[in-house]
């Protein structure tokens, strides 16, 4: 067992370095474009989560990527240049000009109906703070109704699929409020003393570098606590520890906000790199494609998932220069997709594991030492 | 407001159709097929394609459609679910790939397109399908003015559950799928050959979003990703409706339509889907097992 914790310690920190040590190689336009995928990795770890270790598979993750996403754009969008220089004493984004309420007060507070709602958001650390709470929050009430009534399974993630759709369409509907189907661009930079988070800055890679080592990490202490242990042992017979005396709804409320609020430092994360908030982000397609990166990775591990989420992103990008490979690209990932499922279910991760276990034992071959790895195909 | 009731049930049975198959598939098999909303899709394309190259009508492809597609759920189901049965989630993900394979397999013209061929009918823009004329019309019902095609719709949809019920509970075929759906085991340990039962079961679901797909391409743009909002629909409807039960997705499918078209009818329908997925949930929430519950596998 020591020489497997050792070895994962080690893939763990060298992971770490090489993100880490990316900017001294890279130029600025492969850093912005690494940063991007290492967003999408956090991504994976928080899929993996609460797919790999709470047995909810989550279809409506990008609810939470999207709201945190939203959050962070609305106070970037009143730090931009143009909202700056609306002719007011606050700033007005430009697209509520278009929507304004005719012979409305051209200020935040009411120049459409709902606009006042973005008055808190000329403090970028409100938003900042409101990417991550909002979506915990939201998840925390959704974990304790539905974790109480015991619903589990395919059913949880339906609701979350209805869910991200339903958020999705009401901000395409309220294009005062969010500027609809176009989502909002034209940003300004996170802005800290003198420190411009410049979405081609080094800074801002290292946020992002340091957010997934951070998040990784916690995420992989947060599973060997007890209540990680209480939570897997829910996730594979939910009945018997709830005879055991466990509080099953507390523990995967717990971990259910915990998933979304990395998903939330994500989607904050990604407006920073990006530039902009859309409500694509909501996708049902979006949501489903960070479960296939999760899968792929290798569902059951942390660190798994979250190069999977990297290496595919990074594949595609490669791919996508020109368009027939485009095409094809999602053909490949469609047969990968299948492949995994039905060749690979524990995803690559699963296979370092095999690779390792037989390393391990030619070298030490006690049987005593094989451990007992869950390959349970999800809930 | 005959009018709003009319829309409402034409819409309902529109999701009718889609739910159908997935009732068969979902509710009976267990199996979540994402690819169903594309099997839909290959359904219009064989309505496209058959008018192009056969010089075939509307009606004639309906058959048409339906052997295409049950084909390919018979393939599906052979080279993919047979090895994933009892893995719910995992069924999800797997057939998630077969959507973007059929997706991609019209876009890109069956590989054609990466010999800059091009197959007239396929490709990544937009097809119509046109109907026949007598059925544009309008005709006069308790004082409304109906659209015949959707009259027809509505036809269509009742006529196919009906054909599904009888199949389900009229036939020897329907009675060992219904022991499969209560008990897979003990269905065997009678005789009952599960995995030739399974794969036609699949087969028929499929071949009902093809006829699906024909009627969808009446009076819709057909595209290669017209086949996502459909499955999402669709499953919807078969889990409000009550996994397994026939007679709960054409309760589900009435309901969400009729839903659909009064709140359409008073705002707009991207409001009208927002309260469909918030009805949803909340029938989800207090009553997972569906309006009508079933006990089966």
């Amino acid at each position: 067992m020591t020489s497997r914790r050792l070895f994962e310690a080690a893939a763990y920190a060298l992971f770490i370095a090489l993100i880490l040590a990316a900017p001294s190689v890279l130029g600025e336009f492969w850093l912005n474009r690494i940063a991007k995928y290492l967003v999408f990795g956090m991504l994976g770890v928080a899929i993996c989560l609460s797919w790999g270790y709470a047995g909810i598979l989550n279809l409506g993750q990008g609810l939470f990527f999207g709201i945190g996403a939203y959050m962070m754009a609305m106070s970037l969008k009143l730090a931009s240049t143009t909202s700056q220089q609306a002719a007011s004493d606050t700033p007005i984004p430009d697209f509520m000009f278009w929507n304004a309420e005719p012979g409305a007060d051209q200020e935040l507070c009411c120049i459409t109906k709902s606009s006042f709602l973005w008055i808190p958001f000329q403090s970028e650390w409100f938003g900042l703070a409101m990417a991550v709470i909002a979506p915990t929050l939201i998840a925390a009430g959704l974990g304790a109704i539905v974790f109480r009534k015991r619903i589990s399974g395919v059913f949880i993630s339906i609701i979350m699929l209805a869910l991200v759709l339903l958020v999705r369409l009401l901000i395409i509907n309220n294009q005062p409020l969010t500027n609809g189907f176009n989502g909002l661009t034209d940003l300004g930079s996170f802005t800290v003393g003198g420190l411009v988070f410049d979405n081609f800055s080094k800074a801002t890679y290292y946020a992002v570098a340091v957010a997934l080592s951070v998040s990784l990490i916690g995420a992989r202490l947060l599973v060997e606590t007890r209540a990680g242990l209480v939570l897997q042992a829910v996730r594979d017979d939910a009945n018997r520890a709830r005879y055991l005396g466990f509080d099953v709804p507390t523990f995967q409320t717990f971990f259910f906000s915990v998933s979304a609020a990395i998903a939330g430092v994500a989607g904050l994360l990604y407006v920073n790199v990006a530039q902009f908030a859309s409500p694509t982000f909501m996708d049902l397609s979006f949501s489903i494609t960070m479960v296939v990166w999760a899968a792929v990775g290798g569902r059951n591990s942390l660190l798994g998932a979250c190069i999977g989420a990297i290496l595919i992103n990074m594949m595609e990008a490669g791919m996508s220069e020109t368009q027939a490979l485009v095409e094809s690209w999602r053909a490949i990932i469609g047969v990968v997709f299948i492949a995994v499922v039905l060749f690979l279910p524990r995803g690559l991760a699963g296979l370092a594991d095999d690779l390792l276990n037989a390393l391990t034992r030619r070298r030490a071959p006690s049987p005593v030492d094989i451990p007992v790895t869950s390959s349970r195909g999800g809930a | 407001m005959i009018d709003t009731l009319f829309t409402g049930l034409s819409l309902g049975s529109i999701l009718l159709i889609v739910a159908l198959g997935l009732a068969i598939t979902y509710g009976a098999m267990g199996v979540i097929n994402m690819a169903h909303g594309d099997l839909v899709m290959v359904g219009a394309y064989t309505t496209v394609m058959s008018g192009i190259w056969l010089h075939l009508g509307f009606f004639a492809a309906m058959p048409v459609a339906f052997v295409v597609t049950a084909l390919i759920g018979l393939a599906i189901e052979r080279l993919i679910v047979r090895h994933l049965y009892g893995r719910l989630l995992d069924t999800l993900l797997a057939t998630w790939g077969v959507a973007i394979l059929l997706q991609q397999a019209v876009r890109l013209e069956f590989g054609a397109a990466f010999f800059h061929r091009h197959i007239e009918g396929l490709g990544t823009g937009l097809q119509k399908v046109s109907v026949p004329e007598w059925m544009q019309g309008t005709v006069s019902l308790a004082g409304a003015d109906v659209n015949l095609y959707r009259t027809m719709i509505i036809v269509v949809a009742l006529l196919l559950t009906a054909l599904t019920w009888v199949l389900m509970y009229r036939t020897p075929v329907g009675m060992q799928l219904r022991a499969i759906m209560r008990n897979p085991q003990m269905a065997a340990a009678c005789g009952i050959d599960v995995d030739r039962m399974n794969a036609l079961a699949f087969a028929y679901g499929s071949g009902l979003a093809g006829v699906a797909g024909v009627l969808m391409s009446g009076f819709k743009t057909v595209f290669p990703d017209m086949g996502t909002p459909l499955v999402v629909d669709g499953f919807l409807v078969v889990v409000v409706g009550g996994v397994g039960s026939l007679a709960g997705t054409l309760a589900a499918s009435g309901l969400l339509g009729q839903i659909n078209g009064v709140v359409a009818a008073a705002s707009n329908d991207i409001l009208a889907r927002a309260v469909i997925f918030a009805v949803v949930i909340g029938i989800i929430v207090f009553k997972p097992s569906g309006l009508f519950s079933y006990k089966g596998r």
